[in-house]
């Protein structure tokens, strides 16, 4: 099937999405746990990661600490605005891949019907 | 499945925010206390919150053995802990619950700490309140592929 690959990559772009959604949730749900450090997924390692894994035996993305962000008296760093704009922007992608996915399974359709 | 565990990661820190709310409103309700079960005056309550570890080894364990623990990333209430400020004394002779020299010992709550506490637990719930919706949606979402044409 051609669109096998395509829709290979757009799983994995769904899946590394989901990942991120994860830690951006648990950065939010310690916003006020002492000394918590904000943490994040290289969003394009991740997908390049998900492409070389053919098995399809999939782990969990690891996730890093991330540098640099001004930390509170209590060790905590977890900066809301940052989590809540990268939440709307994570989910939109996963709305963009789900479009995606819809779009090839239609165009499937479109041949199988003519 | 990585929504559902986005949507109790957040439901955990639900919980933890509004047991803060609810221990902040004691205290509040408490502010005048004099009289307790344990004698004495009413004394401050404060929680602690610690998040579980969410190191690339714990997340692979809580997958393969996932049942009753919570997933990696989440945050818990763990402990109620009183707070050790001395009680203020005030002079009311009339009191009941005054000593020999007519003082009253009355609980060191903070009325504004207090509200500032409150404040800040109902924003942290809002946030992962909206975090639960995102994940709801996307679950959503991913059910509508099937709806295709």
């Amino acid at each position: 099937m051609s669109s096998g690959p395509l829709l290979n990559l757009i799983q994995g772009y769904l899946k590394v999405a989901t990942d991120r959604q994860q830690v951006i949730a648990a950065n939010m749900a310690n916003v006020d746990t002492p000394g918590y450090h904000t943490r994040d997924i290289n969003f394009q390692a991740a997908l390049r990661e998900a492409m070389d894994n053919t098995t399809g035996q999939q782990l969990g993305t690891a996730s890093v600490e991330v540098e640099g962000l001004p930390e509170r008296p209590d060790g905590n760093d977890v900066n809301i605005d940052r989590e809540s704009m990268l939440l709307s922007q994570t989910q939109l992608q996963y709305q963009m891949g789900v479009q995606l996915i819809k779009d090839q399974f239609s165009t499937l359709l479109t041949a199988i019907k003519e | 499945m990585g929504l559902f565990d986005m949507m109790s990661i957040s439901a955990s820190a639900l919980t933890a925010e509004r047991q803060r709310a609810e221990i902040t409103s004691a205290n509040l309700a408490n502010a005048e206390t004099t009289h307790t079960e344990e004698g004495g005056p009413y004394q401050r309550k404060e929680v602690v919150f610690s998040g579980t570890s969410i190191s690339p080894f714990s997340t692979v364990l809580n997958r393969l053995n996932r049942f009753g623990q919570p997933p990696a990333g989440s945050v818990q209430l763990t402990e109620v802990v009183s707070d050790p400020t001395p009680p203020v004394k005030r002079y009311e002779p009339g009191n009941p619950d005054a000593d020999k020299t007519g003082m009253v010992e009355y609980p060191a709550i903070n009325p504004i700490t207090e509200m500032v506490d409150l404040m800040s637990a109902v924003r942290a719930y809002q946030l992962n309140a909206s975090a639960v919706n995102s994940a709801k949606q996307m679950i959503q979402q991913s059910i509508d592929i099937l709806k295709t044409s």
